[in-house]
């Protein structure tokens, strides 16, 4: 890239200090200015570097794949996209699934479920499914970081879409990979823990089937999510390992593994920038950075 | 507690019950109180009742009472001695207390009991209280061995009190108190003596420095002096030392008993262990073993006495002769002379075993050896003559094996120290003598004990003189022998001159330092206490000392050693040692208490006062010189009287109880002396009683002291028994060491030998070792050289061969070359030869051709000739012809020069269009990129737009299930509605049946399952077919849920398009009637649906118009769908309702509006509409 010597120079003092993205949202709009977008390069730029929160959305629907790479087609796909969901809640609430006091999450989840054609009977309507809980909290924090409602929508779907398909078969590892890791970073917590026999209790489904969703704030969930989006369920570990290490203190004055799982499941929502920066760190040291590939 | 005071008051009285069963209890209730009770109220009814009563019981168990209570106890006496009346009793049972040696009693120093008892000590006047403190106290001062300087002032005090109670106190009290008192004072003085040596003997010197003291001093405690030796720490003790507490914290109680009674001399209180020999105790035991030859132990006995007789208070027992004393004693070949029983009945430690070990014999001589030093004590000028001649000289060669080398050297320095001894005994024995004279007056040092049954006996063995002369005479002669014997002796024996004999030498070196001088005052020949103690009595008496006054030293090499005792009554001749004057005093000391009944009962008494001792024992004396005759002039000079030891006289009163008392009463007052109040049935005089009471209260205090130190010394006994023990443990071990050291020699003996053997013959081989390795190595040598030697004309030979073999090489290179050159030469050869053959033939053309050439030139001047002369008319022509050439010539040019241009025109057009084709290859690429890119736009809005599709099949999916399954509730509904009309409902059911074939299906068999349901209700029509069921079955398993929503639209959509071209067919539906509730049901949907089905119908137009230039293709399509059942595509159908629905476009608005009317007319018209359907389906079979 011919950006890249004009990057690299600076930016590497700019790491060094500590200030991270600094240069990014010049390059990330070079990147923007492409026509048609590159996803790879955007993929790696978001694996890289934290996405500057004018561009989030946008490079999000990118990712997902809602939006094309081309951006003329942009402004019709986005009509097809709120066509499409405009359809699908006028048949909703003519079914009587919603109504108009029903919250936005559950409407996306019933709008959901009926794209994947898993929608159950109006009987059945109450009994909600596990997967179910994870798609509140996804949507219940997507919702709240995109206020736009279609918008919100489609990234829920296609978030948990991609996350379904790309990661399920990856989820059940992630808890032995954070086992891993932990051990190498720090034995003597996982030997408290697994002491304690917290390791089994920990919030998994929390942190990994819900990515976090109600856990972090908005600001520091939308950096994890980032992530994840560009193609990595690597960092849901890092994240919570980090957690665990910037906790350590208070949970090796735990004993008891349901003490250790309510703390936390309601971690304290103060320093988690921090974390997850910190996190972040950590899974480029240990999965390496990627690298554009030219 | 007031409750439990009766109890507890009922209780002490109980302890006076004979049911030793009942006492057991009342003793366990009352110990189990005082555990409970901390307080001291029952401690101290229990010592009030005591007081009161003098149980027993209660003095036992308040002698073992415990911790908590021993403050009360010790306070309840503080208390109780304030009063006078109880003191007595208090301070019994304070003895008895404190002689039960409770762990507590250590804190007695710091209570006030003590200040009370030394407060009571110097001020009570009363006799029995006065004795019964101070054996407390005696008692009491090992416990609490660090008084404190003030407390020792106050002992010190209490005993100068003492001493000269009698002297300073009025007369009345009967004498046997004054024995007591005088028994305890002598006790006291030895206590605190072995205590304090520094402080007590500094008081002495204080107190009786002055001259009010002076009799006092000279009456009693100078005798008391001469029972004890000097303390060691008088030399090294200083009087602080005495009350550093570290001293104290090495001694147990028994230990300073011990202690104490080393010191002694006395027989009865001193104790014989090593450290001290207390001549006194063996004197006395052996007393009976008179040994006729003093010889060496007399000698050394009286060397070593000499020195202690320099001072009055010294007393031996130095160190430094100690072992020669020891040494002299179980050397002393007079022990042999000694005989006692246990020798002969083996009663001493193992006489058997004498043989084995030193120790047996040397303890044994021990035993017999301390008699010797007693006895040389008390003879103290070595004198020779008076040699025990006992006939108990028992076998001789007992001790000859026990000789000690340095016994012989004795002998010799005894005498000289006769002299020295003389002077200072003298000075003690001057009182003696001159109370023998007849009471000189001056003051009596020396003692003189006499017991009452020794004058009997004295009486008796007088008469029994003349064997003892024959005696004598042997003993004599034997001593001599055995001096003889030891003076040459002193041969290694066997075991004794080992290295180990100085380990033994300890263990019987305790015993055997009993070889120290007695004291002077010794008295062991006062021997019917002592012998009494000691099982060997017999018969046999010593020599009393006093004839040994006589440096008589001429009769034997040594002094006589026996005799200690200093009878003063037996002032014989010492100088001939003879046997008569022993056995003259003999019987003075013989024991047989028996005897003595009869005896002088007043002597006693007087004897308990040395005055009247001294008194006593010289009239005696000369009662029994008077009897004796002058056989035996009495000497006096070298008379030594032994002062006779307060104890022996209370023996001796003890003994003579009955008379003491009747002289005791002789005392009294009484109106009848000899009468026996008894007799009369009267009770005896209180006063008796009273006295004998005290007495009796006296004598048991005494016992009790005496068995306390009994047991002081039972457990010392048992310490000293087990170190023995262990010594000989040790010893055995050793022995068996030294075997074992013996077979490890041997053992390394031989080995050395054999060692010297392998050596020898190691040297041997070794030789022949050499020589045969220097022969190999000449061999080898030589061997060596012829090798080198051929290796050397090998190697000559290997460089001729290379030389040879490289000139070969050259050789045939050479040759190689020569045969090169000689090919090519050849080749050359070959070649020139071709050459020549060639140069030859065409040096023969060329003649050949020359030839020609010249007749061709020849030719050609013949018709050059020919044509200069034939033609000069052709120029025009040639020039014609040169025209003509020219101008071809140019044509050609010209050609050739277009032909060139062309050739650059071509080439310039050609690079150009080739740049253009790279042109257009570029654009080509990007119109491709823009493509590709195109493309997949166009597929991402394909896409996009395809998943809005999708999303719609989804919702329409959606909604057809929820459509049907409204429209099953709606048909549950009208089931339970029509549950009562039976016939309706079979009709209405067939029609339900018809109906809900048409709803329960999927949307994909729509229109078949029209035209079926159609088919079905001809049927219905008819009549009641199989069929039906079957079809209705056959269509019943798709869900009635299954999205029926477009296929029923289908449906609904079939009638209103089928209705208007049969409308004929209505009238011939005359069971229709029977069917209208049914279709009232099925009309009931459409209400519902209208709605809906106008908006699919809005879909399916959109689709229609879509698609319709499929239609024709769709036709067919949906004929086969109409055969069939299954539908697979719903776009298919769908596809085949809007041809449907194409067909009767038109009709379509119509069939609305007639739908919705016949739906609001009625039943009939519904029945006309399925016939309609039916109707419309077999004309569109007959169609297809």
């Amino acid at each position: 890239m011919a950006e890249d010597p004009q990057r690299n120079f600076r930016s590497i003092y700019y790491e060094k200090v500590g200030f991270r993205g600094v240069e990014e949202k010049k390059s990330l709009e070079i990147l923007l200015k492409d026509d048609p977008l590159d996803v790879e390069k955007l993929c790696t730029f978001s694996q890289r570097f934290p996405l500057p929160s004018l561009y989030r959305i946008h490079v999000w629907k990118v990712l997902l794949g809602i939006l094309p790479p081309h951006a003329e087609s942009h402004l019709l796909v986005m009509k097809y996209r709120d066509e499409q969901y405009h359809d699908v809640l006028h048949a909703l609430q003519v079914m009587r699934y919603i109504h108009e006091d029903s919250p936005k999450v559950e409407i996306f989840l019933r709008m959901y479920q009926l794209e994947t054609e898993k929608l159950p009977r109006q009987t059945d309507i109450t009994h909600l499914e596990p997967e179910d809980e994870d798609f509140f909290a996804i949507a219940k924090a997507m919702y709240e970081m995109v206020k736009n409602e279609v918008d919100s929508y489609w990234l829920i779907k296609c978030f948990v879409n991609q996350f379904s398909h790309k990661y399920g078969d990856s989820l059940p590892h992630l808890p032995k990979s954070l086992e891993y890791y932990l051990s190498l970073e720090d034995s003597r917590l996982l030997n408290h823990l697994k002491s304690c026999g917290a390791m089994s209790k920990l919030p998994y489904g929390l942190w990994f089937r819900k990515c976090f969703a109600g856990c972090l704030p908005d600001s520091s969930l939308q950096r994890v999510w980032d992530k994840l989006i560009s193609g990595s369920c690597k960092i849901l570990v890092f994240v919570a390992m980090e957690i665990l290490l910037s906790y350590k203190i208070m949970l090796l004055g735990m004993s008891k593994a349901e003490s250790i799982t309510q703390f936390l499941e309601n971690m304290p929502q103060e320093n988690t920038d921090a974390i997850v920066s910190k996190a972040v760190d950590l899974w480029h040291k240990h999965c390496g950075t990627p690298m554009h590939t030219i | 507690m007031a409750k439990e005071q009766p109890n507890v008051g009922d209780l002490l009285h109980l302890l006076e019950t004979s049911d030793l069963h009942e006492l057991e209890e009342v003793r366990a209730a009352i110990n189990e109180h005082l555990n409970a009770d901390r307080g001291s109220i029952f401690l101290n009814s229990l010592v009030d009742y005591y007081l009161e009563t003098n149980s027993g019981q209660a003095l036992h168990i308040l002698s073992s009472v415990r911790e908590p209570h021993d403050k009360h106890l010790l306070d309840k006496l503080n208390d109780c001695m304030t009063k006078s009346a109880c003191r007595l009793a208090t301070l019994t049972l304070l003895e008895h207390v404190i002689r039960k040696q409770p762990p507590w009693i250590h804190k007695v120093s710091r209570a006030p009991i003590l200040q009370a008892l030394l407060k009571c000590l110097k001020t009570d006047t009363n006799i029995v209280v006065l004795i019964t403190g101070v054996l407390v106290l005696i008692i009491l001062l090992p416990m609490i061995p660090q008084p404190g300087k003030q407390n020792l002032y106050e002992f010190f005090d209490i005993f100068g009190r003492l001493a000269s109670w009698n002297l300073k106190t009025p007369g009345n009290t009967p004498e046997v108190y004054l024995i007591h008192l005088h028994v305890s004072v002598y006790a006291l003085f030895h206590r605190l003596y072995g205590m304090y040596p520094c402080n007590f003997v500094s008081y002495l010197r204080s107190h009786y420095s002055m001259k009010e003291n002076m009799e006092t001093f000279e009456e009693i405690v100078k005798p008391m002096l001469e029972h004890v030796r000097i303390h060691p720490e008088l030399v090294t003790g200083t009087k602080d030392h005495e009350l550093d507490p570290t001293r104290w914290k090495r001694f147990e109680i028994h230990d300073i008993v011990i202690e104490c009674a080393k010191v002694s001399l006395d027989p009865k209180e001193a104790s014989c262990e090593e450290g001290y020999s207390s001549i006194p105790e063996h004197f006395t035991t052996h007393l009976q073993h008179r040994q006729t030859d003093i010889t060496d132990p007399h000698s050394c006995y009286t060397s070593a006495s000499s020195t202690p007789f320099t001072t009055p208070r010294q007393t031996m027992a130095q160190p430094s002769c100690r072992s020669p004393q020891t040494l002299r004693c179980s050397n002393d070949p007079n022990r042999d002379v000694f005989w006692s029983p246990s020798t002969v009945c083996g009663m001493s430690t193992p006489p058997s075993s004498r043989g084995i070990s030193p120790t047996n014999v040397a303890s044994e001589l021990s035993h017999s050896a301390p008699n010797q030093p007693c006895r040389l004590h008390n003879t103290p000028v070595g004198n020779k003559g008076t040699i025990s001649n006992t006939p108990t000289t028992s076998s001789p060669p007992h001790f000859c094996s026990d000789e000690y080398v340095n016994i012989s050297v004795q002998p010799q320095t005894i005498t000289p120290t006769h002299k020295d001894m003389r002077p200072g005994t003298g000075h003690d024995y001057d009182g003696a003598s001159s109370v023998v004279i007849g009471g000189s007056g001056d003051a009596i040092e020396s003692k003189t004990t006499m017991t009452l049954d020794d004058l009997p006996q004295f009486i008796k063995e007088l008469e029994q003189q003349d064997q003892k002369e024959r005696e004598d005479d042997a003993i004599r002669e034997e001593l001599h022998n055995i001096t003889e014997g030891k003076s040459e002796s002193p041969g290694p024996r066997g075991g004794f001159d080992s290295p180990f004999y100085r380990t033994t030498e300890t263990l019987t070196d305790g015993e055997r330092k009993h070889a120290i001088p007695a004291h002077p005052a010794l008295i062991a020949a006062s021997s019917c206490g002592l012998s009494s103690d000691n099982a060997l009595c017999t018969p046999d008496k010593l020599v009393p000392a006093a004839t040994t006054r006589t440096d008589n030293q001429g009769a034997f090499p040594f002094k006589p050693v026996f005799t200690p005792i200093d009878r003063p009554v037996l002032q014989t001749s010492e100088g001939h040692v003879s046997v008569t004057s022993e056995e003259r005093q003999k019987p003075l000391f013989t024991p047989s208490p028996c005897k003595a009944q009869t005896a002088p009962y007043e002597a006693l008494f007087e004897l308990a006062l040395p005055k009247a001792a001294a008194l006593f024992v010289a009239r005696k004396t000369a009662e029994a010189a008077q009897r004796v005759g002058a056989k035996y002039p009495i000497e006096d000079d070298g008379k030594w009287h032994v002062s006779t030891s307060p104890l022996e006289v209370l023996d001796c009163l003890i003994q003579q109880g009955k008379d003491a008392h009747v002289r005791e009463l002789n005392r009294l007052p009484l109106p009848s002396k000899s009468a026996d109040w008894t007799h009369y049935g009267g009770s005896p005089p209180s006063d008796e009683i009273q006295t004998l009471r005290s007495q009796l209260l006296l004598l048991h205090n005494q016992l009790l002291y005496e068995r306390y130190k009994r047991e002081q010394h039972a457990v010392r006994n048992r310490r000293l028994l087990r170190r023995i023990i262990n010594a000989t443990a040790l010893e055995e071990q050793n022995n068996a060491m030294k075997d074992q050291l013996k077979l490890q020699e041997d053992d390394i003996q031989s080995l050395k030998a054999s060692l010297s053997e392998e050596q020898a013959r190691n040297k041997k081989l070794r030789e022949e070792h050499e020589t045969m390795v220097s022969q190999l190595h000449t061999q080898i040598r030589q061997l060596q050289q012829g090798c080198d030697k051929y290796s050397t004309a090998n190697q000559e030979l290997q460089s001729k061969l290379m030389e040879y073999k490289k000139a070969a090489g050259d050789l045939r290179v050479e040759l190689q070359k020569a045969n090169n050159k000689i090919c090519n030469t050849g080749h050359l050869l070959n070649q020139l030869r071709q050459k020549l053959t060639n140069s030859e033939t065409v040096q023969q053309q060329m003649e050949f051709l020359n030839k020609q050439l010249l007749l061709l030139g020849e030719v050609n001047e013949l018709y050059m000739e020919e044509l200069r002369q034939s033609s000069p008319d052709n120029s025009k022509e040639e020039e014609m012809l040169k025209i003509a050439y020219e101008k071809e010539n140019e044509k050609l040019r010209y050609n050739a020069i277009q032909q060139s241009q062309r050739l650059e025109a071509a080439q310039r057009r050609i690079v150009e269009l080739e740049t253009q084709f790279t042109k257009k290859e570029h654009l080509l690429m990007e119109q491709k990129k823009y493509l590709e890119d195109f493309k997949s736009q166009a597929s991402h809005q394909l896409l996009a737009a395809q998943s809005r599709y999708i999303t719609q099949k989804q919702i329409t999916q959606v909604l057809e299930r929820e459509m049907s399954e409204l429209y099953s509730q709606l048909e549950k509904k009208n089931l339970l509605q029509s549950a009562g009309v039976v016939s309706d409902k079979r009709a209405g059911g067939r029609a339900t049946e018809a109906n809900t074939p048409m709803d329960s299906r999927s949307d994909c068999g729509g229109v078949s399952m029209s035209s079926v349901s159609n088919s079905d209700c001809t049927d219905v029509h008819q009549a009641e077919s199989p069929k039906i069921n079957k079809s209705t079955l056959s269509y019943r398993p798709p869900p009635s849920v299954s999205p029926g929503g477009g296929s029923s639209v289908n449906g609904r959509q079939d009638p209103p398009v089928l209705m208007e071209p049969s409308p004929s067919h209505s009238s011939s539906s005359s069971t229709s009637s029977a069917t209208n509730d049914t279709p009232m049901t099925v009309g009931s949907y459409p209400s519902a649906k209208s709605f809906l089905t106008m908006r699919n119908r809005e879909l399916f137009r959109n689709k229609s118009e879509s698609q319709c230039d499929d239609e024709v293709p769709r036709l067919s399509s949906l004929s086969q769908v109409l055969k069939t059942e299954q539908c697979p595509d719903p776009l298919g159908t769908c596809a085949g309702d809007l041809d449907h629905c194409k067909t009767a476009l038109g009709k379509e608005e119509n069939t609305d509006g007639q739908q919705t009317k016949s739906y609001q007319e009625g039943t009939s018209q519904q029945r006309q509409q399925h016939l309609r359907i039916m109707d419309y389906n077999e004309s569109h079979h007959d169609h297809s």
